[in-house]
């Protein structure tokens, strides 16, 4: 007897819930025709780009309910590729020579955003990390620290810098970054081979490759501390970046 | 019996009712419009010079030049010549314009001015011996050694030589990975 009360009672809350959010729409609907208007409805639409030397390396767009990428890699990339035109035609790369590297970021989407950027720094050798080699010799000139806030627990390889303040639509930053050298130190260390009349200089790190990688990050600004936190895992009222 | 089963699937029914009904109360989930992009580059880092000499010889003059044999790099060059007290010698700038060969007094060595890009040669030096009348014509030795030093740059650009740098030697560790480097 009792279950069949329950029933019941279950009965009747689904059907009172179901006929109260039929009133609902009911007062929409009349709503509507008591009134003549255009309603416009803008999508909260969020997009970020990567720029080198003023020239979009990497961007990734939400747009008519799908992500658009477009890296300067081409089709089918997510990435994009950096310092693919660092040293012209036949050039060949001088130690401590300064490049232009000239690295900015720009709200793509519709909304405003947050950003933060990571930039990792490393040695490579036939495939192999080579971790005697100091990341710092990779000088990646970083500039605008004002705007740029750096995370005080960056390591050598890995930098993690936020953007105070919001990047407005259509906005592009303060460059974070805008040149980059290899320290002639990397030539210090070196052995001389004399064979007859031919005198060689053998270098430890000849052959040796440097890696820039830059990855951007944007988040919303409503409910930037939550989001930022969620997203981020940082306390970004305490990194002073709001 | 039916009638039990009957009951049953009105409660199943009416709770799954109320189940859906409810659910359309519930909010939004809590979530965050965020994006991100990467890029990533590399160039690599060619070190190394290696150089020959050439010499000719023709009535008692050596024809020299200093040949860049590396693929990559560009260099810089000197040579110095030694010769016996009773050897004269006297070098000659044999390129067209005469000022690419530069002698310095404080060390003795020629200089060759412009970088000497890989798989190229200078101009000519030539260095021309004359043997003192009582030294044995037929025995004495004139030495030409040449050096080369690897083109660095300023911050702007900037090439020049550094042939003061002492090179740290060291020891081949290629194929030994983290903690076994430090046996």
């Amino acid at each position: 007897m009792a279950k069949k009360k329950l029933t019941y009672l279950m009965l009747a809350s689904a059907v009172l819930l179901l006929l109260s959010s039929a009133v609902g729409s009911t007062r929409a609907a009349l709503t509507y025709y008591s009134e003549n208007y255009v309603a416009k409805i803008t999508v909260s639409q969020i997009g970020v780009s990567l720029l080198e030397n003023g020239e979009i390396v990497s961007s990734r767009d939400y747009n008519k309910n799908e992500w658009k990428v477009n890296t300067n890699k081409g089709a089918g990339s997510t990435s994009g590729e950096l310092l693919s035109n660092m040293l012209g035609q036949e050039e060949k790369l001088a130690l401590n020579k300064k490049y232009d590297e000239k690295l900015t970021v720009k709200n793509s989407g519709s909304i405003d955003e947050y950003v933060r950027v990571r930039i990792y720094r490393y040695w490579m050798k036939n495939g192999q990390k080579v971790t005697t080699l100091s990341p710092d010799m990779i000088d990646l000139n970083l500039v605008n620290t004002d705007q740029w806030i750096k995370n005080p627990n960056n390591t050598a390889e890995c930098v993690e810098l936020f953007y105070k303040g919001i990047l407005p639509t259509g906005k592009e930053t303060k460059p974070f970054a805008d040149t980059i050298r290899i320290d002639g130190k990397l030539a210090s260390e070196a052995a001389i081979e004399t064979n007859g009349d031919t005198i060689k200089t053998v270098y430890k790190y000849d052959g040796v490759e440097f890696h820039v990688d830059v990855e951007v990050d944007a988040v919303q600004t409503h409910n930037a501390q939550d989001a930022m936190k969620s997203a981020w895992g940082v306390d970004a009222s305490g990194l002073g970046i709001l | 019996m039916k009638k039990g089963a009957g009951r049953k699937i009105i409660f199943a029914m009416s709770a799954a009712a109320l189940c859906m009904a409810g659910a359309l109360t519930i909010e939004h989930a809590s979530a965050y419009f965020t994006t991100y992009v990467s890029a990533g580059g590399s160039q690599t880092v060619h070190l190394g010079s290696q150089t020959t000499i050439h010499e000719e010889l023709s009535r008692m003059t050596k024809h020299v030049s200093i040949k860049n044999t590396s693929q990559i790099n560009d260099c810089f060059v000197r040579v110095k010549v030694f010769a016996g007290k009773d050897v004269d010698v006297v070098c000659k700038d044999k390129s067209e314009s005469g000022r690419l060969w530069t002698y310095s007094r404080q060390d003795d060595y020629w200089y060759y001015s412009p970088i000497l890009p890989a798989g190229e040669s200078t101009e000519i030096l030539d260095v021309e011996v004359s043997p003192q009348e009582e030294l044995d014509r037929d025995s004495f030795n004139v030495v030409v050694i040449q050096e080369c030093t690897p083109v660095i740059y300023d911050e702007a650009g900037n090439p020049s030589a550094d042939w003061n740098t002492v090179y740290a030697d060291y020891q081949e560790t290629a194929g030994v990975q983290g903690e076994e480097a430090d046996r």
